[in-house]
């Protein structure tokens, strides 16, 4: 990686704590909404919470893997 | 006049941002259209004069133009997207300058509405973004090849794709714009609400209710709505900057994808 390349990537690491917060909201709201869908069919609530707890997770690994590794 | 005898204070909600036609029944045109239309010009205007008549040495306009160009390109683009950076300032020195601009309305005597508190601003806004960010990631990576480096980021075990791939591609397609036009709609929404209720209550208060509480209570509360004038102004400038930053970091992010 050129010096030019790893500034690049210094100068918008910074930049991307503002996309990170957008992609735990989609995590919650991807898996959550299917939680709820699943709660309603077989007509129990056990799918929402479970929906909320994975989305988030599965939100919160993928900002690590996309701007925690470096 | 009597306390008893005041009209009863209506505290102000979403009714306040519903406008009447300016030109009587019939017509279309309502206030927040003349303030996009007068923030429009003004911009226009500002970016005219700056340049008509350049010099080396510029002068305080021309100044104010180029810190302002500078500033997009120097702190936004090339902050966010990096050496292709400055591909994209005019897009996003226009964006900025017409968000600033709609935004301030709302503390500007007279206008005193931001038009961006109408959805349908930011929504415009959010969807001319949407449509160049994903234009470029299909135009670097492929339309395949955008969707995949989306949808399916290097250094993540396969067995986690399902559970990925669906995030992914929503809060790239769906939530970005979403979020976008959300966040700097009830940004504005909120700080006018704010404003009015200051504003309105502490004149009620002094006009209306009177006596010692209303006299005291008022005077704070007119006080107060100058501070939070000033709030405003700094809320009004940060929502500009963050919407115009995360516009760039989209396009940076499609341009570019991780190894």
């Amino acid at each position: 990686m050129s010096a030019e390349e790893h500034d690049d990537l210094r100068r918008r690491d910074h930049a991307n704590a503002w996309d990170a917060s957008g992609l735990i909201v989609s995590g919650i709201a991807v898996w959550g909404g299917v939680g709820w869908l699943v709660s309603e069919w077989l007509d129990n609530t056990i799918f929402v919470m479970l929906g909320l707890l994975v989305g988030m997770g599965a939100a919160l690994y993928l900002v690590w893997v996309r701007y925690g590794k470096s | 006049m009597i306390a008893a005898e005041s009209p009863e204070f209506h505290s102000p909600g979403p009714a306040d941002f519903e406008f009447p036609p300016i030109f009587g029944e019939g017509t279309f045109f309502t206030k927040p259209m003349l303030v996009v239309v007068l923030g429009t010009i003004a911009v226009g205007a500002f970016f005219y004069f700056a340049a008509r008549r350049a010099t080396v040495v510029p002068g305080k306009l021309q100044f104010a133009a180029e810190s302002f160009y500078g500033f997009v390109r120097n702190q936004i683009a090339m902050d966010a997207i990096g050496r292709e950076g400055s591909k994209y300032v005019p897009y996003l020195v226009t964006l900025f300058g017409f968000l600033v601009a709609l935004n301030i309305s709302g503390i500007i005597p007279i206008l005193q509405l931001p038009a961006t508190s109408k959805i349908g601003i930011p929504l415009g806004l959010a969807a001319i973004s949407w449509i160049i960010f994903n234009y470029v990631g299909i135009r670097r990576q492929g339309f395949g090849g955008y969707f995949k480096n989306m949808m399916f980021p290097p250094g993540v075990p396969k067995a986690l794709y399902p559970l990925l791939a669906p995030l992914e591609f929503l809060s790239t397609v769906v939530f970005r714009p979403a979020t976008l036009t959300l966040r700097l709609t009830f940004n504005m929404f909120a700080g006018h609400l704010v404003l009015l209720l200051t504003i309105l209550g502490g004149e009620y208060l002094i006009t209306e209710y009177q006596g010692v509480v209303g006299y005291a209570a008022g005077s704070v509360s007119l006080l107060f709505s100058i501070v939070l004038t000033f709030f405003e102004g700094f809320i009004q400038i940060l929502q500009a900057y963050v919407f115009t930053l995360l516009t760039a970091i989209y396009i940076g992010g499609a341009l570019t994808h991780e190894h």
